[in-house]
C-alpha cells in the first residue's frame, strides 16, 4: 500500500520519503489513510501549487532532520494557571487531574478530516499524529464557562513534531485557548480543530519563535455555529519556514469572528500567515487585522481570503486589513488580499499597504527631541500593538515579546 | 433574496432579476445594455475565403509563412515556438472554466480569396468596406475627413474633429491601412506586421519576441507559431505621432482562430497613443483569439494603448462566444518612459488577459485602467502586471469589474518590486459590483515588496491617493462612500473621455456605472 502512495508523490525527495516510511509504521486505520492520501496526493506542497507559492515547503524541506542548532525560545506564555498539554518529537503529555468542564478523550484511531485536500499539511499531522501505542487525536470537551486556559507547547529536539487537536466547545461555554510553537524539531505540523457550538466563545493566542532551521505548519480549522465568537491573536517570528493556517467557517447565522495577528521576521526567518474565512451562513462578521515588520534578509508573507457562496452568503459583514513594514531593505513582504464573492449584498472589503515608517510621524516624534532610533522603535511598536489588542490577559505578554525583539 | 431560493451555483433558471437595494438603477440599465441580445456587431459577411487546411501541424505554419512571403528566419521562429508549444500544458489557474479546446478543428489562417492586402481603398471588396463601415470603422480617408456620419459640416469642424489612422483586420489579413502616406511625412511607420517583415525586417527583427518571449506561455507561444497579422507602429525619435493609430479586428469566418501581433516601439521622445477595437459575429461555435501585444517605449517615451473590447459573448445560456487568451505586455525600456492601458472589456465568452507593464528604465511610469462588464454566462479573469525594476519607478492601477447575470468577473494582479527599484510606488484600486444575486466577483492581487523605501498602497487606503479631494468632499457634506465614489468615477471618467468616439460607443455607455453598492 505504500508503495501506491509512495507513487503518488511526482519525484519525492528525501523528506518525503521519510513521511512516507513514518506512515507506513503506523497502525492500518482507513481514516488515517484517508489523511495521508490527501497530503500524498500532491506531496509537500511547492511554489507551482497556488497558495503555496511564496512558502515552498518542497524546497526549504529536503530532509527530516534534528537541527544542529535547534531554537531556544523559553516559552513566554504563563502556563501555572493554565492546563498544559506538551507535544515533543517522542510524544505528547497532559495534566492529570482536569478541572469540571474538560473532558480530555485520547482516541487510539484517528478521526476523519473533512476538507483535506485543502489543508495538505494539515492532512499530514492528523496521519502521522500519534503512535502504535499513543492516541491519534486528542479530543477535548468543553462545557464550563469560568475554565483555566488550556495551553499547548510545542517544543523539544528532534527529527519531527506531528500533533491533532480537537476542541469541541459545547453551547453557551467560553474558552481561553493558548499555543506555543518554541521549535527543536526539524519539522513540526501540527493540526488543531475548533468546534464553537451555539453562543460559545473562544479566544485562541498562538505564540511562534523558532530557529533558522525549523520548518513548521500549524493548521487550524474552526468551525462556527449560530452566535458562536471567536477570536485569534498570532504573534509569529517565522523560522526557516513557518506557516500558520486558519481555516474557518462560519457555518450559522450571525457568528463572529477577530483573526489578528503580528509577524516580525529578522534575517533567515520566513513567516506567512495564511487565512481563508468561508461566509457560509448569512450575516457572520469577520474583522482581520495582520501587521508586520521585516528585517534584511527576513520574509513576511500573507494570505488572506474571503469566500462568499451564492445565497447563503447575504449580509456578510467582512474587514481584512494588511499593513507591513519593511524595516531596513533587503527585507521582503508578499501579500495576497484575496476576495471570492457570490452574494450581491454584502460588504467585503480589504485593504493592503507596504512600505516603510511613515515619515510625517518620525518628523513629529524628532522634532519632540526623541532620536532617531527610539522613535522608530516607538512607532514601530504602537504599529504592532494594534494587532495584538484583542489577546485579553496575554496582549501584554505578546508586546513585551515585542518590544525586545524590535529592541534588539 | 433569491427568486430560485436554490443554492446550486449553476442551475437556477429564473429569469428576475432582483438588484440590491442601493445600486445605481443607470448602471443596472448599463450592463442591461450589453446583454448579448443587443449585441450589435453579430452580423457575418458573406465573401469568398481562402483557408489552410484544418489544424495545426507544422505544415500549417509552413503554409501561413508562405502566404505571407516570409524570410527564412521568421519561418524558424515560428516553427522553434511550436516545437516548444508541443511541449507545454495549458494553464488552469484562472478562475475560468470551458470546455477543453480542440486545437485541431480550428482554421489558423482565413482571408478573402481576393487577396490580402490591396494597392487601393478602391479595390477592397465591398462586402469588406460595408463591414466595416456598419462597425462604424471609416476606411475611405476622406470620409474619415469629414466623419462617417457627416458630422463635421464645415471647415472649421474638420480641422477639429480628431482623425484616426487605421488598420484593419479582417480574419487572418490586413485589408486596409490609412493614412499612411501622411503619416511616412512624419516618419511613423504604421502597417500591418507582414507588410512590416518585408519592408523594415532590421526592426521587426530587432524588437519582435523581445517584451514576449516566444516560450512565455502556452497562448502566446501558440501566437509565435501561427500569428497571422497584426499591427506595427515606429514612431522616431522626438516624433509626437500626428494622430491617433487604431486596429480594428473583426473575426468573420466560421471556425477560424485569429492570432494577431502587434507590436508598437516608440523611440526616445516619441508619443504614439493607440487604440484597438474588435467584433465578431455571433456564431454557435467557439472561437480562439490568442493575440501578443508588444510595446515597447524608449528614453522619454510616451504609448497610450486603448482597447474596446467587444468580441461576441455568447448567447445568454452561454453558447458559443469568443475565447480571449491574450498577452499583453509594455516594456519601459527607457528611462522616463510611459505606458498606459486603458481598457473596456465587454466581450468574449471567456477573458484571459493581463495587460503589464515591466517598469525597467529609471523614472518610468506604468498605469492601467479597466472597466471589465460581464453579462450572461460570461467569464473574465483579468487584470495587470506592474513589474518595477528601475528606480523611482510609478505605477498605477484602477480597475472596475460589473457582473450581471450569472457571470464571472475575477480582478488578477501582481504588483512586484524588485531589490533594486528604489523608491518605488504603486496605487492599487479595484472594485467589484455585482448586479443580481447568481454572479460573481473576484479580487486575487499579488503583491510583492524588496524595498523598505517603496510605498504601496491596495484599496482600502484610497483616502491616501486623494486625501485633500476627500476632504473637501467630505466638509461639503458627502458622506464617505459618496466622496469616494465621486472621486475615482470622476477619475475613470477622465480616463474614458480619452478614447476618441468612434472607438468609444461601449465605453460611453459605461459611464453612468456608479461605485454605490459595491462589494469590496
Amino acid at each position: 500500500m505504500s508503495t501506491a502512495l509512495r507513487d503518488l508523490i511526482a519525484n519525492p525527495n528525501a523528506a518525503e520519503l521519510e513521511l512516507i516510511a513514518r506512515y507506513g509504521m503506523l497502525p492500518e486505520d482507513a481514516r488515517r489513510e484517508r489523511a495521508f492520501e490527501a497530503f500524498a496526493k500532491g506531496g509537500l506542497p511547492h511554489r507551482r501549487v497556488e497558495g503555496w507559492h511564496w512558502s515552498d515547503f518542497k524546497a526549504s524541506l529536503p530532509v527530516i532532520e534534528t537541527p544542529a542548532q535547534p531554537g531556544t525560545a523559553q516559552d513566554p506564555l504563563p502556563a501555572d494557571d493554565a492546563v498544559l498539554f506538551s507535544f515533543t518529537p517522542t510524544g505528547f503529555t497532559w495534566a492529570e487531574s482536569l478541572p469540571e468542564g474538560i473532558r480530555v478523550l485520547a482516541k487510539p484511531e484517528a478521526q476523519a478530516f473533512g476538507a483535506s485536500e485543502d489543508m495538505p499539511l494539515g492532512a499530514l499531522a492528523a496521519a502521522l499524529a500519534g503512535g502504535k501505542t499513543k492516541p491519534g487525536t486528542l479530543m477535548i470537551e468543553v462545557t464550563g464557562q469560568d475554565l483555566p486556559r488550556l495551553h499547548f507547547r510545542f517544543s523539544g529536539a528532534g527529527e519531527a513534531n506531528f500533533a491533532r487537536v480537537q476542541i469541541i466547545v459545547r453551547p453557551g461555554a467560553k474558552l481561553a485557548v493558548s499555543e506555543s510553537y518554541l521549535g527543536g524539531a526539524g519539522f513540526t505540523a501540527s493540526l488543531m480543530e475548533f468546534s464553537l457550538q451555539a453562543g460559545a466563545e473562544c479566544s485562541r493566542t498562538v505564540y511562534q519563535r523558532t530557529g533558522k532551521a525549523e520548518v513548521l505548519a500549524a493548521t487550524a480549522a474552526v468551525q462556527l455555529d449560530e452566535g458562536a465568537d471567536y477570536r485569534q491573536t498570532t504573534l509569529a517570528f517565522g523560522g526557516k519556514l513557518t506557516r500558520l493556517e486558519t481555516r474557518l467557517t462560519h457555518q450559522e447565522t450571525g457568528a463572529k469572528a477577530t483573526l489578528n495577528a503580528a509577524y516580525l521576521c529578522a534575517d533567515g526567518h520566513h513567516a506567512d500567515i495564511t487565512t481563508e474565512v468561508r461566509h457560509g451562513a448569512p450575516s457572520c462578521v469577520t474583522r482581520q487585522l495582520t501587521k508586520g515588520a521585516v528585517l534584511d534578509g527576513g520574509r513576511g508573507v500573507y494570505q488572506g481570503k474571503f469566500f462568499v457562496p451564492r445565497n447563503v452568503g447575504q449580509k456578510t459583514d467582512a474587514d481584512m486589513q494588511h499593513n507591513a513594514l519593511l524595516l531596513e531593505e533587503g527585507a521582503e513582504v508578499f501579500a495576497k488580499p484575496e476576495l471570492e464573492i457570490y452574494a450581491d449584498n454584502v460588504e467585503c472589503a480589504h485593504g493592503n499597504t507596504s512600505g516603510a515608517l511613515d515619515a510625517n510621524q518620525m518628523f513629529y516624534m524628532r522634532q519632540r527631541g526623541i532620536a532617531e532610533e527610539e522613535a522608530r522603535a516607538l512607532l514601530t511598536e504602537a504599529f504592532i500593538a494594534e494587532a495584538l489588542e484583542e489577546a485579553g490577559e496575554l496582549e501584554d505578554v505578546l508586546r513585551v515579546q515585542a518590544r525586545a525583539w524590535l529592541a534588539r | 433574496m433569491d427568486c430560485c431560493g436554490g443554492t446550486d451555483e449553476h442551475e437556477d433558471d429564473c429569469t428576475e432579476v432582483t438588484v440590491k437595494e442601493g445600486i445605481d438603477a443607470k448602471t443596472v440599465e448599463a450592463a442591461k445594455a450589453l446583454e448579448s441580445e443587443n449585441y450589435s456587431a453579430g452580423f457575418s459577411t458573406a465573401i469568398d475565403m481562402e483557408f489552410s487546411p484544418k489544424g495545426l501541424s507544422e505544415d500549417t505554419i509552413r503554409f501561413i509563412s508562405a502566404k505571407k512571403e516570409e524570410p527564412e528566419w521568421l519561418l524558424d521562429w515560428r516553427l522553434a515556438a511550436y516545437r516548444r508549444w508541443l511541449t507545454m500544458e495549458e494553464p488552469t489557474w484562472a478562475k475560468v472554466r470551458y470546455e477543453p479546446i480542440d486545437y485541431q478543428a480550428y482554421y489558423y489562417y482565413a482571408a478573402p480569396k481576393s487577396g490580402a492586402k490591396y494597392e487601393s481603398i478602391d479595390d477592397v471588396p465591398k462586402e469588406i468596406l460595408e463591414t466595416y463601415e456598419k462597425l462604424g470603422i471609416p476606411l475611405r480617408e476622406a470620409e474619415v475627413l469629414l466623419g462617417v456620419e457627416g458630422a463635421a459640416e464645415t471647415a472649421a469642424a474638420a480641422r477639429e474633429a480628431p482623425r484616426v489612422a487605421v488598420d484593419a483586420v479582417f480574419d487572418s489579413v490586413s485589408v486596409a491601412t490609412t493614412f499612411r502616406k501622411e503619416l511616412e511625412k512624419a516618419g511613423v511607420i504604421f502597417m500591418s506586421i507582414s507588410e512590416a517583415v518585408r519592408e523594415h525586417p532590421e526592426l521587426v527583427k530587432k524588437y519582435l519576441g523581445t517584451v514576449v518571449p516566444q516560450s512565455d506561455n502556452f497562448f502566446a507561444t501558440l501566437n509565435s507559431a501561427v500569428f497571422s497579422d497584426g499591427t506595427f507602429v515606429y514612431v522616431p525619435k522626438g516624433v509626437r505621432c500626428p494622430m491617433e493609430l487604431s486596429t480594428y479586428f473583426r473575426m468573420n469566418a466560421e471556425n477560424t482562430g485569429q492570432f494577431e501581433r502587434t507590436l508598437i516601439v516608440c523611440d526616445e521622445g516619441a508619443y504614439v497613443s493607440y487604440l484597438e477595437g474588435c467584433t465578431a459575429p455571433m456564431r454557435d461555435e467557439n472561437q480562439l483569439h490568442a493575440a501578443v501585444v508588444e510595446l515597447v517605449a524608449l528614453d522619454d517615451a510616451e504609448i497610450k494603448y486603448s482597447t474596446v473590447q467587444n468580441w461576441w459573448p455568447g448567447d445568454e445560456d452561454g453558447k458559443g462566444g469568443i475565447y480571449n487568451f491574450v498577452t499583453k505586455r509594455g516594456d519601459c525600456r527607457g528611462a522616463r518612459s510611459k505606458i498606459s492601458w486603458t481598457q473596456v472589456e465587454t466581450g468574449s465568452a471567456v477573458t484571459w488577459k493581463y495587460p503589464s507593464c515591466i517598469l525597467r528604465g529609471d523614472d518610468s511610469v506604468g498605469e492601467f485602467y479597466s472597466i471589465a462588464v460581464t453579462n450572461g454566462r460570461q467569464q473574465a479573469d483579468t487584470g495587470t502586471k506592474m513589474i518595477h525594476l528601475g528606480k523611482r519607478t510609478k505605477s498605477r492601477i484602477i480597475s472596475k469589474g460589473i457582473s450581471a447575470g450569472k457571470s464571472d468577473n475575477t480582478y488578477r494582479g501582481l504588483v512586484s518590486i524588485n531589490k533594486r527599484a528604489e523608491k518605488a510606488r504603486n496605487f492599487t484600486q479595484c472594485d467589484s459590483l455585482l448586479i443580481g444575486g447568481r454572479c460573481g466577483a473576484h479580487t486575487v492581487p499579488y503583491v510583492e515588496n524588496r524595498r523598505a523605501d517603496a510605498q504601496l498602497e491596495h484599496e482600502a487606503t484610497t483616502t491616501k491617493l486623494s486625501e485633500d479631494q476627500l476632504f473637501y468632499a467630505r466638509q461639503r457634506g458627502l458622506g464617505e462612500e459618496q466622496a469616494v465614489a465621486l472621486l475615482v468615477n470622476g477619475f475613470v471618467r477622465e480616463v474614458l473621455q480619452e478614447l476618441p468616439m468612434e472607438f468609444a460607443v461601449e465605453a460611453q455607455k459605461l459611464l453612468e456605472v456608479s461605485l454605490e453598492g459595491s462589494v469590496g
